[in-house]
Parts: C-alpha cells; sequence; structure tokens
C-alpha cells in the first residue's frame, strides 16, 4: 500500500491553530490524569510491598491479624521467642528481635491544643534499627530512653496533615500530655514506617499507660518461617500468632482496594469525557475535508492510506499532550507525597507510571480517531467529492 | 477506447429509484476531446464518475482499454485509477496545507519512482501550465485560474491516458477560461490525451472535438448514441 506522505499529516495540524491548542491540552490533561493515578496508586502500593521483608516475621496478638495497631501481647515474648526459636539472625551477641507498641495517637503542637491530627507513633527499642534495614537517620540521632525524645519520618508532617516546619529537629510535640522533644528523622523510603513518628518504647509505655507490646518483629538468619510459626503455635498462654512481614503487607494492600478502584473510575470517567470531547473535535475536523479525501481517494490513495494518514494527526495530537504531561508530572509530582486516612506515601513516577501515561495518550490518540475516521471513509467517494 | 454498454447507475431512497444514468451506450475512442453538456442533474458527473472508475454502474458494462472495470476489486480499482485516470474539479482541490509543487507531487507517491524522476516530472507538468515559478506557492497564495493550472498538472503529472474535467471553468472568470481550455486542447492534441469534460458553456464545449447532450441520464444526440460510436469529428452540432 502507499502512504501519504507524514508530512501532509504533520501539516494537517496547522489547520486550526485553536483546534490544535484546545485538542494537545484535551490530550495533556487526560495523561496527566492517568499518570497521577498511576503515581498513587503504585505508591500507595509500593508503600506496603516496600514495607515488609521476607527474612522477617512479625508476632501478633492472637486474633489481631488485621492490625497492628489492636494487637496485644505480652512483653515477654521478645525474650521468650529470642530463647526458644534458634537461628534467628544476631550480631555481636544481639538478637535481631524487636519489640514495639504501635499507636494511632492524637498530637498537638501546643499544650493543650484542641487537635484533630493524629499520627502513627512506634514505640521501639534499639533491635529496632537492626529488624528495619530501610531506615536511615538523615538528621539529629534517634531518640533516648527515659528523655521524652521522638524521631520523625519524613512523610510524617503529611500524614498528620502539617506543614513540615512543625515537624523539624528540635521542636516539641505534645501527644498522651506530655511535651515530646524532636531530636532525629528518618527516611524509609517506599515504607509505611517513612509516615510514622518513633520514640523510645518504655517512654511510649509509660506516658500510654500500658505494658503489653503491639508486636515483636524478627529476622531470621538459619531458621525457617515455621521453626517461628511453630513457636506461636505450641506456646498457647502467649497466645500469639506468627505472619511474614512481607505476606502482613501484602494482605493490607487487599484494604487499600476500595482506594484503587475509586481512583482508576474517577481516572477512567473523566478520561473517557476527554475521549469524548476529542472525538468531537476530529469529527468536526475530518468532516470539513471530506472533499479533501474523496480526492485524495480519486488520486489512487486506498481508503486504508487515507485513514492512516487521520490516524497519524490524531496520534501526533494526542502523543504532543502525553509528552507535555510527562514533562509537567515530573516537574510538579515528582517527590509529592499525599495522605489518605490510611497513611501517607510518595506518589512513584517512575519509568513504568511514564509509559502507562504515554501508553495513554497513544491509546487515546487511536482509539480516539477510529469513529471519526470510519465516518469519513464510511461514503462513496463520489459523494465526498460532492461535499461542500 | 472508453465503451459504455447499458450503463445504468440507480440510487434507492426509500421508495424512490433516482436513476442518474439510464442504459447509456457511448463510445470514445482514444485521443478524443469529448464534451458533455446538459441539464443540472442529468447525471454528467455519475458518468464522468464511472469512467474514472471512482463509481460503478449498477448494471450495464463499462470498458476501458478493453478492461472492464466491474470487474475490479477496489483496490486493484485504485491501483487502475492511479496508472490511467486525470481527473480535473470545478473547485480545483487542491490540498491547501501542501505547496503547488507537492500537491502536483502527490499522485506520483503512488508510483515507484526515484526522487529525481519525480522532480523531473513535477517540475515538467508545473512548467507546461506554466506556473514554474510557483512551485512554492500555497494554494491560498494563488488565483483561481493559477490554482486549476496547478490541478491540471496535477491531472496529468502521471501521465495518464484519460484525463475527465468536470465544469473545469465553471468557477472562473473569461480570460482564466479560455487559458485552461487552450491547456486543456494542448493536452489532447499535443499529449494525446483522451478529454472527455463537462461543461454548460457553448463556448467552452467549442474547444472539443464533439459535443453530446444527457437529459435524465439518457444521451440526446441520436446519431453518437445509436450508432455506438463517435469518431466522427463533424457530429458537433
Ligand atoms: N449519491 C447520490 N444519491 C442519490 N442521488 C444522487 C447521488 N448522486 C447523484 N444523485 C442524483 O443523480 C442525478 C445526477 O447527478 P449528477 O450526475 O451529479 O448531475 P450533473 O449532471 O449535474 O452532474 C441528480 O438528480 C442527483 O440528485
Ligand atoms: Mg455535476
Amino acid at each position: 500500500m502507499r502512504l501519504l506522505p507524514f508530512e501532509y499529516a504533520v501539516r494537517n495540524l496547522g489547520r486550526s491553530t485553536l483546534r490544535l491548542v484546545l485538542s494537545v491540552l484535551g490530550s495533556f490533561l487526560v495523561v496527566m490524569l492517568v499518570i497521577a493515578a498511576v503515581a498513587f496508586v503504585r505508591g500507595m502500593e509500593k508503600s506496603l510491598i516496600g514495607s515488609g521483608s521476607p527474612d522477617n516475621v512479625i508476632l501478633l496478638g492472637a486474633g489481631s491479624a488485621e492490625s497492628v495497631e489492636r494487637s496485644e501481647l505480652s512483653p515477654s515474648v521478645a525474650g521468650l521467642v529470642s530463647a526458644s526459636v534458634p537461628g534467628i539472625k544476631t550480631k555481636l551477641g544481639l538478637h535481631y528481635v524487636s519489640p514495639e507498641v504501635h499507636m494511632s495517637l492524637v498530637i498537638s503542637a501546643r499544650a493543650g491544643e484542641d487537635s484533630t491530627s493524629s499520627a502513627v507513633i512506634r514505640g521501639v527499642t534499639p533491635t529496632a534499627y537492626l529488624v528495619h534495614k530501610q531506615l536511615r537517620i538523615v538528621q539529629g540521632r534517634a531518640p533516648l530512653r527515659g528523655h521524652d525524645e521522638v524521631m520523625v519520618g519524613q512523610l510524617a508532617a503529611t500524614r498528620i496533615g502539617w506543614q513540615p516546619e512543625a515537624l523539624e529537629v528540635g521542636k516539641t510535640l505534645w501527644f498522651d500530655n506530655r511535651p515530646w522533644t524532636i531530636v532525629g528523622a528518618f527516611a524509609a523510603s517506599g515504607t509505611v514506617m517513612d509516615a510514622e513518628i518513633w520514640c523510645p518504647l518504655t517512654d511510649l509505655q509509660i506516658a500510654a499507660k500500658r505494658d503489653s507490646l503491639s508486636c515483636v518483629i524478627l529476622t531470621l538468619d538459619g531458621a525457617d518461617f515455621s521453626d517461628v510459626d511453630i513457636f506461636a503455635s505450641t506456646r498457647l498462654d502467649l497466645e500469639i500468632i506468627a505472619i511474614r512481614e512481607d505476606q502482613y503487607y501484602r494482605q493490607l494492600v487487599s484494604f487499600y482496594r476500595p482506594i484503587r478502584l475509586m481512583v482508576w473510575v474517577t481516572a477512567s470517567l473523566i478520561a473517557m469525557g476527554g475521549l469524548f470531547g476529542g472525538l468531537n473535535t476530529l469529527y468536526a475536523a475530518f468532516a470539513a475535508r471530506f472533499r479533501e479525501m474523496g480526492m485524495l481517494q480519486s488520486l489512487g490513495y486506498s481508503r486504508a492510506a487515507v485513514a492512516l494518514s487521520l490516524m497519524q494527526e490524531s496520534v501526533l495530537i494526542s502523543l504532543t499532550g502525553a509528552l507535555l504531561a510527562s514533562a509537567v508530572a515530573l516537574i510538579l509530582l515528582e517527590g509529592v507525597a499525599v495522605k489518605i486516612s490510611m497513611g501517607a506515601f510518595g506518589l512513584v513516577l517512575d519509568a513504568p507510571t511514564l509509559a502507562i501515561g504515554l501508553a495513554a495518550g497513544l491509546i487515546l490518540g487511536v482509539v480516539g480517531a477510529i469513529p471519526p475516521t470510519l465516518n469519513c471513509l464510511r461514503q462513496p467517494i463520489a459523494e465526498a467529492l460532492k461535499s461542500a | 477506447m472508453i465503451q459504455c454498454e447499458k450503463v445504468t447507475k440507480e440510487y434507492h431512497k426509500g421508495d424512490n429509484v433516482i436513476r442518474p444514468l439510464d442504459g447509456l451506450d457511448l463510445e470514445i475512442p482514444s485521443g478524443h476531446f469529448l464534451a458533455l453538456m446538459g441539464p443540472s442533474g442529468s447525471g454528467k458527473t455519475t458518468l464522468l464518475n464511472l469512467i474514472a472508475g471512482i463509481d460503478s454502474p449498477s448494471s450495464g458494462t463499462l470498458r476501458v482499454d478493453g478492461l472492464d472495470l466491474s470487474g475490479l476489486s477496489r483496490g486493484k480499482l485504485a491501483a487502475w485509477r492511479s496508472q490511467t485516470i486525470g481527473y480535473i474539479f470545478q473547485l480545483y482541490n487542491l490540498v491547501p496545507v501542501l505547496t503547488a509543487y507537492e500537491n502536483v507531487e502527490l499522485p506520483l507517491l503512488l508510483h515507484s519512482m526515484s526522487r529525481k524522476e519525480r522532480h523531473r516530472r513535477v517540475a515538467g507538468a508545473l512548467d507546461l501550465v506554466d506556473l514554474a515559478d510557483r512551485h512554492s506557492h500555497y494554494p491560498r497564495q494563488l488565483s483561481g485560474g493559477q490554482e486549476q493550472r496547478v490541478a491540471i498538472a496535477r491531472a496529468i503529472v502521471a501521465d495518464p491516458k484519460v484525463v475527465v474535467a468536470d465544469e473545469p471553468t465553471g468557477d472562473l472568470d473569461r480570460d482564466s477560461a479560455s487559458a485552461i481550455m487552450a491547456l486543456l486542447q494542448q493536452l489532447n492534441r499535443v499529449l494525446k490525451k483522451t478529454l472527455i469534460m463537462v461543461t454548460h458553456d457553448p463556448k467552452t464545449a467549442d474547444y472539443a472535438d464533439q459535443t453530446l447532450h444527457l437529459d435524465k441520464g439518457k444521451l440526446m444526440d441520436g446519431r453518437a448514441a445509436s450508432s455506438g460510436s463517435a469518431l466522427d469529428d463533424e457530429v458537433t452540432p
């Protein structure tokens, strides 16, 4: 098949500047939206998937497998599991066993302030830094026991809904009726920890007047998950269950499904709107050229050749919009953190996200061109030549 | 040689049947210059479109140099058009976003041809219509007469045997019209193209070897229609 020159499709873009600008803008908005939706959903899932390490096992209070925050178990579990299960990772005689308290607490910047902000506070011992390899202290130091000190994750402010300045090192914040000094900041990119506030375990236990733990997290070395699992299920007195950390977070992903669905539905609806808007524009633009398309066919160009040229034109528009959207997304959305009711995470603007955006632009261009193109080519050449 | 045998074209609009061509018999020898006249709606454009292979008869046969066009697939017919037919329209139908040169080049892109050969042909065609100095002009930068000359260059650049023209001077002033007619006559006399032209204007028709009148889908010129031959130059009324 002999094709029309690509140049013809390119030049056709210039027939109406207004149409060009509007249709590129339409594609830009649709692709921008798709990129934002994908970056959001991928960020959300990555923060959960990335939180779990395959070598880690979480011990939770029986009957609370879906939530660490609701789980309670005896403080003796940490010592017992270290002593009973061989093959837990050690370093200089220290077992990689981290007893932790996870609480969602109302926090405020000043004493007695009426606050509706809540934060996930995690009380930890020094072994937490062994077990959670993803965590790095980026500023200041770890909080010291007995001083009511905390350190904050880099997305904690987003999660709480505060300005980042409120959580700067040196500032004070209030929860459980006492002031806590921020002595450090940490990063645990792509995990839920990134949005948390950490303090020494005992300090949190005292403040919250509890002595139970939320969980014990340990890192396996020679041992298998089944070794820990057997320990958990045979020590009936402890009322604990064991779950692989990565599996725990994977199961949390399913809680996010409604949000993900909502994002997709919203994005699809708006994209559909863009598609129909684009269809409309192309219908009008192509319909104004019926006679010309009849002429091209009278010369001997096949309908497929004419259709392909129209398709090229449409794809040129949509890809221009898509490239602009990718560039703007990289500038505006890169590094942006978002908060949802269940946590905070960073948008993921990586190659797959952008590739999905470009693919959406391509699909928009191809699918959007099909009905107007068929509309053009449906009519016989003789009739097309008669059109105004 | 173009041969129409009992060519009928029908359109069905609900219960109505519109018959722009009704059992038409016609033979046009190669190298002939035929003018078609007739009232509006008499089927002139329809006949031209059938001969040009962009429409097909409802019944009857139409042969061009012995080839029965109704036997060709849509794709074959398109390829045949690109080899055989040059079409000149009343409203020129130039592509507004292409230059005169690029407009004339369009039919050649359907043929295997080196860029150099293409350039030679396009330049030659534009030269022939006296627009050698307008290669890079866009249609909007040309007068109506010049646009039609570009369209003529486009119609002949691929060297087709048959050129059809549908009221080629219908939209032009007298002077431009006679320039166009002189050019068409030259295509017929010098380049030996078979030329079939629709016109409303008897003066324009005078340039042709023969004029036939269509009315309600039938040929009015008794001799040409019934003999099935229009070889005789003297039949022009
Ligand atoms: N696609 C079509 N559908 C229905 N009627 C048509 C169609 N094309 C042409 N006609 C009718 O056929 C008749 C002849 O048309 P045409 O060949 O264009 O006439 P003209 O002699 O003016 O060129 C007209 O009555 C016209 O309305
Ligand atoms: Mg007509």
